[in-house]
């Protein structure tokens, strides 16, 4: 009964936090030369946004949302992040066992660089991406990387690469500095004492045992993704998924139809949250077994 | 040892860019060197604005045909004064909140987390962009000052319940050592470990914080800015050239509004958004340097003392609920 209760009260509180957060723009009232707050229009605006959120039956329910492209864009715009999520992983994986093997001299350079891009801005980056796609195009004349997503064109490759490019480097930082922390553990001592060779403790031993971490930072990743994925489809013009969302603030679509857009986009973030869940309940699990 | 060498450089960077920015109108030009046609002696049009980068515009021009380099010194003052305005309200505010939370109310953090949910799920851009349009979506006749304070209420309160989180962990973290422990044993109330045990963490993590807030404000209002959300509202005197509907402009010439005013003309003058954009990313690069050197400062001497605990058992602490009771 408690625990029902504790649900209760958590749906209830998170359900008025959406609310009163996306109504905090009409208790601003501007008023000439001050701003104004008042509590009577938020409560008013508060009350119609939840009638016509739980008034699921109604004629208009949805409308709007009905009237946007919806199938179609997700579908692009999550192509793009699993898509680049993939590539992501698997180039950091590659690059984060290079510099690790790589002699310690030129690995403390490359850490430093990598470092660096920690401090540059997305829309610098993106920014970058399109001058190089637009300067490739003048002086040669090639049109072969799609940039625009004019006349309902859905480009893919340019996107990505832009997409990914800062995430690479947070996940590759990530991998080397817990590749670091497990290279002092017991096991890899041992390996060592054993003589395997150290190529093969790294790829075989190391990385099994980083898997976890990595699926739990993974969620950061994601995050990371899907506000660059946001930048880029405004910046390219791409009609995706981010751009349905555009439409529902700009046109005054209502306030379900943006809710039901939120929760769309926060599905990869709760995928990859149950991913953490389960894996962490998996490793528990064993350590129960083996102590 | 705690060093601040990079930290005292970095902020005297900053300093200095925000001074130069204040006494633009002792030396700078007022229209910005605005010149929209180049004409020879005989009277022919050479050429039209926007200029790219020469010797006579160092970063180029605009299409307003007004120097970058000026405009980029007149609008350094805005960001940063806002964006630190920002960071430091955000701190303050959660940081209060975070603090009483851990202290008198810790059965509320997670109805907080509960309220605040939101903000875990949306990207904050998204937030952003829905809060702040019904503001500056579009032209209105209204003080600059009121959608200002409008504005930094909106930015003050993305970034709160992050800050409020992150401050009451820390307290809880920090509530748990031997010496808050020890104090309170000896009947110590709980304003008075505020105000001896916690002060000297609060001050150096409330620098921290300010700065990390500092870094993601920048962002925030460089991608605001590009969705044309300017700081100040925008101009409707706007860009030249185009008809109706008039291209709008921003007021106060922010770096984030002049990569927003600038950026339909991106093929024509990538110079005009580069030139704020890489202004951005020197401040942000500054920043972080300062931030790097507080972390280590902070969690390097941390650091020191784990190592000492793990050589002396005997300083270990334990509190009750590190123990689970097979027998209640």
């Amino acid at each position: 009964m408690k625990r029902f209760f504790r649900v209760f009260i958590r749906i209830i509180l998170i359900v008025s936090g959406i609310l009163l957060i996306f109504n905090l723009p009409s208790l601003l009232g501007i008023g000439k030369n001050h701003v104004v707050l008042n509590f009577k229009t938020l409560w008013i605006n508060v009350k119609a946004d939840f009638q016509l959120l739980v008034d699921i039956k109604g004629i208009g329910y949805l409308d709007f949302f009905k009237k946007l492209e919806i199938a179609e864009s997700y579908q692009y715009t999550m192509t793009i992040l699993l898509v680049s999520l993939l590539f992501i992983s698997c180039l950091a994986t590659v690059s984060a066992v290079l510099i690790i093997l790589s002699p310690e001299k030129v690995r403390n350079r490359l850490k430093s660089g990598i470092n660096f891009f920690e401090a540059v801005p997305d829309l610098l980056v993106i920014f970058l991406f399109q001058f190089f796609v637009i300067t490739l195009y003048k002086s040669t004349g090639l049109k072969f990387l799609q940039l625009y997503g004019l006349f309902g064109h859905k480009p893919y490759f340019v996107p990505i690469m832009t997409v990914s490019f800062l995430p690479f480097f947070l996940l590759l930082q990530f991998l080397i500095k817990v590749i670091d922390e497990e290279q002092v553990q017991q096991y890899v001592l041992y390996a060592r004492a054993k003589g395997m060779g150290r190529i093969r403790t790294l790829i075989v031993h190391i990385m099994r045992n980083i898997v976890p971490l990595l699926i739990l930072q993974f969620r950061t990743i994601v995050w990371v993704l899907l506000s660059n994925i946001y930048l880029v489809e405004v910046l390219f013009n791409i009609n995706g998924f981010n751009q349905q969302f555009r439409k529902i603030v700009y046109m005054g679509g209502d306030f379900p139809s943006l809710v039901a857009c939120l929760l769309m986009l926060s599905v990869p973030l709760l995928v990859m949250e149950a991913a953490g869940w389960l894996i962490s309940k998996l490793i528990k699990g064993k350590e129960a077994i083996s102590l | 040892m705690r060093k601040y060498k990079k930290t005292i450089i970095g902020s005297t960077l900053l300093l200095l860019l925000l001074i130069v920015s204040i006494l633009y109108p002792l030396y700078g030009p007022k229209d910005f060197n605005h010149q929209v046609l180049v004409k020879n002696d005989q009277g022919e049009i050479l050429g039209r604005a926007p200029f790219p980068p020469s010797e006579q515009h160092i970063l180029g021009t605009n299409r307003n045909g007004e120097d970058m380099h000026w405009l980029l010194l007149y609008g350094a003052k805005y960001t940063l004064v806002s964006t630190l305005g920002v960071a430091l309200f955000r701190v303050v505010f959660g940081g209060i909140f975070g603090i009483f939370l851990s202290l008198w109310a810790p059965f509320l953090k997670s109805y907080v987390k509960d309220f605040f949910l939101t903000f875990r799920y949306v990207p904050s851009i998204l937030i952003a962009y829905i809060l702040m349009f019904p503001i500056v979506g579009d032209f209105n006749d209204v003080a600059v000052s009121s959608i200002v304070i409008c504005q930094m209420i909106i930015l003050v309160f993305i970034g709160f319940p992050s800050v409020t989180i992150f401050a009451s962990d820390v307290i809880d973290e920090l509530l748990k050592t031997s010496f808050v422990q020890s104090s309170k044993l000896m009947g110590a109330g709980k304003l008075h470990i505020i105000r001896k045990q916690l002060m000297p963490y609060i001050r150096s993590y409330g620098i921290l914080f300010t700065v990390q807030q500092f870094i993601s404000t920048l962002h925030i209002t460089m991608q605001l800015g590009l969705f044309g959300m300017f700081l100040g509202g925008s101009n409707r005197a706007g860009v030249m050239g185009y008809d109706e509907p008039p291209k709008p402009a921003t007021i106060s010439n922010e770096w984030a509004g002049l990569i927003g005013q600038n950026f339909s003309e991106f093929v024509r003058a990538p110079w005009s958004i580069l030139g704020p954009v890489i202004g951005f990313f020197v401040v942000i690069v500054i920043v972080n340097v300062i931030k790097k050197e507080l972390e280590e400062n902070l969690y390097g001497i941390k650091a020191v003392k784990r190592k000492k605990k793990a050589i002396d058992p005997k300083m270990l602490t334990y509190t009750s609920n590190q123990f689970e009771f097979i027998q209640k």
